[in-house]
């Protein structure tokens, strides 16, 4: 246990450091902060609501810098689609934090901000997981034919709509290879930063499927080209807590120790895995952060009154990020595996590389 | 390994299962050990 003066609460240093690693190899896998798992998670462990927030953006900002580094290194940024993205998210953030504060006066944010989590994270994750399965499974029906399959597969027929529209200027997307309309991202970085900014997260769950689905980029050009957007909007974050006095460094720097191998471990492994084995794990994070709501949500419509509920939310809390980390984990095993010529389980050779 | 384990390993759904069964498992762990008192 380490006494944490700034947050005033006395919390377990290998928790810290255990949830730094997890949350960031998912970060570095699937391109998000990790927001909507770390801060309830930092709640549990004892830090009051404001400096949970506080701290996880801070931590999110320097996790985000090393992951970016490292996708830049792999060539997943598209500077050209982050740089045209950005106003909009910061516009988009700002104007979601202002519906936020409408329903806080109205009385009605704690159940607002949970339905409609609820809502978007499990409309996301069923569009991702059915588009997802039509992918693995025309990946599994190539390799059955003798055909090699490149990097990503993508089934959806969204992106061809959006990069159809004529609005001027039309930007070439180079590293994305992805020819579309300037306003086409700027209003993806603007409707996603609403989202994000009402619910008070990084928005990178939402951002990345919007990246791959409209604007038709590659999973690992969308989570790299996400990162960069999260130094900005967690940079911001981290300089506004500073500011109101939200933030203790020693527990950031906890977090971070564990985030740096963790962010650099996530990146690499996208190396090892196709898109669709990404774009599995963004689903299976959207579910499970959806079940976790959906308690949440119920807790408060109880009064507050079933401690049940709220323990069975802690623990899938903590479970998620232990689980998606376990499957990167394992993903990545299965593909030096394989690679290596050893068995592996019928369902990994069409996702791993 | 028995089938029925072995589908655990051999199937999508049953490795997701599996992982996740361990997960819970260990967040149960850490709350027995770090967060009981405190949640």
């Amino acid at each position: 246990m380490f006494d944490f003066t700034i947050a005033g609460v006395e919390a377990p240093i290998f928790l810290l450091i255990l949830v730094g690693f997890t949350v960031g190899t998912v970060g570095g896998f699937i391109g998000v902060g990790g927001g909507y798992m770390v801060t309830p998670a930092l709640i549990v462990f004892g830090f009051p609501g404001y400096m949970a927030s506080g701290i996880d953006m801070t931590h999110i900002a320097g996790k985000g810098l090393v992951s970016t580094i490292r996708h830049r290194q792999l060539g997943n940024i598209d500077w050209t689609m982050a740089l045209s993205m950005v106003a909009g998210t910061m516009l988009g953030v700002e104007l979601g934090v202002r519906v936020l504060v409408y329903f806080k006066h109205i009385g009605l944010s704690s159940i607002a901000l949970l339905i409609t989590s609820v809502v978007v994270m499990f409309t996301l994750f069923l569009y991702t997981q059915m588009e997802t399965r039509r992918a693995h499974k025309k990946l599994d029906e190539l390799a059955h034919e003798g055909k090699k399959a490149g990097r990503e597969l993508q089934t959806s027929s969204l992106p061809a709509f959006f990069q159809n529209i004529p609005l001027a200027p039309i930007v070439r997307c180079r590293t994305a290879r992805v020819v579309v309309s300037m306003w086409v991202i700027v209003v993806v970085g603007i409707v996603t930063g609403l989202l994000a900014g009402f619910l008070g997260v990084g928005g990178g769950f939402i951002r990345v499927p919007a990246l791959v689905y409209i604007v038709g980029s590659s999973t690992h050009i969308a989570v790299g080209t996400d990162l960069v957007e999260i130094v900005f909007s967690g940079g911001y974050g981290a300089l506004r807590h500073s500011m109101e006095g939200h933030v203790d460094m020693m527990a950031v720097l906890f977090m971070i120790s564990g985030a740096m191998i963790g962010a650099q471990f996530g990146s690499i492994a996208t190396s090892y895995v196709r898109g669709p084995a990404i774009r599995y794990i963004l689903s299976y994070s959207l579910i499970l952060a959806t079940c976790g709501a959906v308690l949440r949500l119920a807790y408060v419509l109880t009064g507050q009154s079933i401690e049940l509920l709220s323990l069975f939310a802690v623990m899938l809390t903590v479970g998620e990020m232990i689980f998606l980390c376990l499957f990167i984990v394992s993903l990545v095993w299965f593909a030096v595996r394989h690679r290596n010529g050893k068995s592996v389980p019928a369902w990994v050779p069409s996702l791993v590389l | 390994m028995a089938k029925g384990l072995r589908w655990f390993i051999d199937s999508m759904l049953g490795y997701w299962i599996l992982l996740l069964v361990i997960s819970l498992g260990g967040a149960a762990a850490i709350y027995e050990l770090w967060l009981k008192g405190r949640v």
